[in-house]
């Protein structure tokens, strides 16, 4: 038996991975022997660390299956990938200048950042059950801790409380599922185990791994009736904190779920649609109706978050490549949206502090125009009106439900988006119609450079974006079977 | 493994471990370290399912699995009482509010 | 009924009689123990499926260190438990309709086994029969699984930071050992040698 440790070369589809750990250790002892905090200079050589990887993922690209079939390198985990990492770099960009009131500039959270990263990555490159809770687990334990991290505040370490308890048991749910599918099957590897599926009738206890698997994942991207916790540890984990999990994870997990479902479970497609089409409808409908009572921003954008995954799904009920090359667009779009907002949000600083309440937006039309238009514009996204960006990626999901003739699922989401741009609206309504209350400093040189591209990408998408994104999809997308 | 233990056997006391550990989660809301414990009761019915599992197929993979799954639970369990310990310093009681659905 | 058979039935019973103490006792510190209770018979449930070296790791790291962990922070938080048990009876009625329909659900899925026992297809790593379980465990972890070894690796190395990060405290005016300046001391800075007349005193 070899071991693949002994060819550097041979590691090539790795490459990324290996980068981001060899310097999220440097960084890491870098922080420790420092007398003085350095968080700034951390955290700018981590947004280096995950620039460089993302270069090395787009300009030398490396396919293949590594470590006897642990690890796979494929186009549609490359397109997932380059979102985590984009995710990650926006949230640590946007987290600069709000550090040090939210208690977040210590060395660690920009090294736990990068493990977090390194946890979504090798989970959307996992293609091995074994692996697959390994890299999950990186993923959420890194969270758990990040959640926390402002230790001082109730809040926040309730939120981090709340947040471990559930995503523990989620993984307890999971793990109880993979068992019953290795039994099963006899394998852990995907590939393998989509053999062995193809073999026979599928028995019940492979049916029920089926469901526990997806029941653990559908707490790791909020879906309902595992939603329980987005809002309470949106609402008390530090801000920038909440820009990095409304974003990055969600992709991962997100990935993880179309690569088992669309991928591995392809023989039994029909089960595992009906339960996708549940969540679905549930994650659009809960999310549309409870997200009308919410004052507070971030709960709001919890519940749209919540939302946005139902109709993400609805692209992956389809099962069909169309499907999910719209889930991969819309994962995209999300992307660019979340960390968009977060950027507002985040550069709205009054002298009472950052805003939390979506009163203290009251006005800010006027005086500050140019944030108000960003978040108009993301919020118009977010409801899916043409030309933006948002609209390009419903349309897509939508299209691919109608072609699988799930029509009334389509209507449901449409439905859905109607509800929603109540409480979006209402956020404009806030800004440009209501007299103004606070003044807000102005933005910092960074968060501005970001809201500037975010606005670009939704507001130019069709133009520039969109096709390239969505051939990247469509090859991704391919690349699953 | 001896035959003369099914893998029904296994199974069986892996299913009520693992109910008995979601069941304490819901009976002790508030009591946030058995939460905690009954984790690791689920933890350790899984285990049992692979361990059996392995032992029926005649495979190592399983018990590799297990192995996997010891390690990052505890790992898990160091996060988690550190969490709590943090938790516990900032409001003195170990109780966590519940997770309100409806609210707001 | 054979031998093994009847210490499975032993084992199981101890175990999950303990869980069950596990989540419905009063007191934590009674918790942590029989969670150890149950761990040592789930080693012994390992040991009859043939996993010697899980069972041994389970007792090594599950009760030495992870159940110790649990009783140290249970005695170190001071804690009004009998406060917190109150709020048990509330959740009593929704938690064991729950529990019943989950355990009814699982055990359907295990009992199947005995109805239709189907073995499922091929094996990854079949087990060889002449090599000890500990060996073709350390045969297969640093080569095929070399990637999982490496990444639990990463997974400790979180926690560690975690634990750290959270929980550490530097308390100004709290006195640390100094090793660099307990060896760098010489007899010259501690000891003075003073010739003292006699009746005159220092």
């Amino acid at each position: 038996m070899t071991s693949d440790l002994t060819d550097i070369f041979a590691l090539a589809p790795a490459y990324p991975e290996l980068a981001l750990v060899i310097g999220a250790v440097l960084l890491l002892m870098i922080g420790v022997f420092q007398k003085n905090n350095h968080f700034m200079t951390i955290n700018g050589l981590a947004i280096g660390l995950m620039g460089a990887v993302l270069v090395l993922l787009l300009f030398a690209p490396s396919d293949g299956v590594l470590f006897n079939g642990g690890f796979v390198q494929d186009e549609f985990s490359r397109f997932m990938k380059v979102l985590v990492l984009i995710g990650s770099i926006g949230a640590l960009l946007v987290s600069v200048s709000a550090a040090e009131e939210h208690a977040l500039n210590k060395f660690e959270y920009p090294v736990l950042v990068l493990l977090a990263t390194l946890g979504m990555m090798m989970m959307i490159s996992a293609n091995d059950l074994i692996s697959l809770y390994v890299a999950l687990e990186l993923q959420s334990l890194s969270l758990y801790v990040v959640a926390a991290l402002k230790r001082d505040s109730a809040r926040a370490t309730e939120a981090g409380l709340k947040y471990f308890v559930l995503g523990a048991l989620s993984s307890g749910m999971l793990l109880y599922g993979a068992s019953m599918v290795y039994g099963f099957t006899g394998q852990t590897e995907l590939g393998a185990i989509t053999e062995a599926i193809a073999l026979g009738e599928p028995s019940i206890g492979l049916i029920f791994g089926l469901v526990f698997l997806l029941a653990g994942l559908a707490f790791k991207i909020s879906a309902v009736p595992f939603h329980m916790w987005t809002p309470d540890v949106y609402e008390g984990a530090p801000t920038p904190v909440t820009a990095f999990f409304a974003a990055a994870p969600k992709v991962a997990a997100m990935a993880l779920f179309v690569r088992l479902t669309y991928g591995t479970f392809a023989p039994i497609s029909t089960d595992w649609q009906q339960i996708v089409i549940f969540i679905s409808i549930l994650s659009m409908v809960l999310a549309a109706f409870a997200a009308i009572g919410q004052n507070n921003v971030k709960r709001l954008i919890a519940y749209s978050s919540i939302g946005h995954v139902g109709f993400a799904l609805v692209g992956l009920s389809a099962g069909s490549q169309a499907g999910v090359q719209g889930v991969a667009i819309y994962m995209a779009v999300y992307l660019a949206m979340t960390i968009g907002l977060f950027a507002c949000i985040l550069s709205l600083k009054s002298d009472k502090g950052y805003i939390e309440q979506i009163s203290d937006m009251k006005g800010l039309a006027q005086s500050r125009p140019f944030i108000a238009v960003i978040i108009a514009v993301m919020m118009f996204s977010l409801i899916g009106l043409p030309p933006l960006a948002g609209f390009f990626a419903k349309w897509q999901v939508f299209l691919a439900a109608v072609e699988a003739r799930l029509y009334w699922l389509a209507v449901i989401g449409v439905l859905a988006s109607a509800v929603s741009a109540f409480y979006y609206l209402r956020i404009v309504r806030t800004m440009y119609f209501d007299e103004p209350e606070n003044n807000f400093a102005a933005a910092p040189m960074e968060l501005t450079v970001v809201m500037g591209l975010a606005g670009l990408f939704v507001i130019t998408y069709v133009f520039t974006f969109g096709g390239p994104i969505a051939r990247m999809a469509e090859i991704a997308a391919a690349s699953l079977h | 493994m001896t035959p003369a233990i099914g893998l029904g056997h296994f199974l069986t006391v892996a299913a009520i471990l693992f109910t008995l550990g979601v069941f304490g989660i819901f009976l002790n809301r508030k009591n946030v370290i058995i939460i905690l414990m009954s984790i690791e009761l689920i933890l350790l019915a899984v285990n049992i399912n692979f361990v059996a599992f392995s032992a029926h197929l005649g495979d190592l993979a399983g018990q590799v699995f297990a192995l996997m799954i010891l390690t990052v639970a505890a790992a898990e369990a160091a996060i988690g009482l550190a969490i709590l310990v943090v938790f516990f310093r900032n409001r003195g009681t170990i109780a966590v509010d519940d997770i309100n659905m409806m609210k707001g | 009924m054979t031998l093994p058979l009847f210490f499975f039935y032993i084992f199981s019973a101890i175990c999950i009689a303990s869980a069950l103490m596990v989540i419905a006792s009063r007191n934590p510190v009674h918790s942590v123990l029989f969670l150890i209770l149950a761990f040592v018979n789930a080693a012994g449930i390992f040991m009859l499926a043939g996993a010697e070296f899980l069972a041994l790791i389970l007792i090594v790291v599950y009760v030495g260190a992870v159940a110790v962990l649990f009783l140290f922070v249970v005695m170190m938080l001071d804690v009004d438990f009998a406060e917190l048990g109150k709020g048990m009876l509330q959740y009593m009625p929704i938690a064991i309709v729950v529990g019943i329909i989950f355990g009814l659900e699982l055990l359907m899925v295990a009992g199947s086994w005995f109805i239709t026992p189907e073995v499922a297809g091929g094996s990854v790593l079949p087990i060889d029969a002449g090599v000890e379980n500990t060996r073709a465990l350390g045969q297969v972890i640093y080569t095929r699984y070399v990637y999982l070894f490496e990444a639990a690796g990463i997974v400790l190395l979180v926690a560690m930071i975690g634990a750290i990060v959270l929980t550490l405290r530097h308390k100004p005016g709290v006195r640390r050992q100094d090793i660099a300046t307990q060896v760098g001391r010489r007899p010259k800075d501690a000891v003075e040698v003073v010739k003292v007349e006699s009746g005159k005193g220092i």
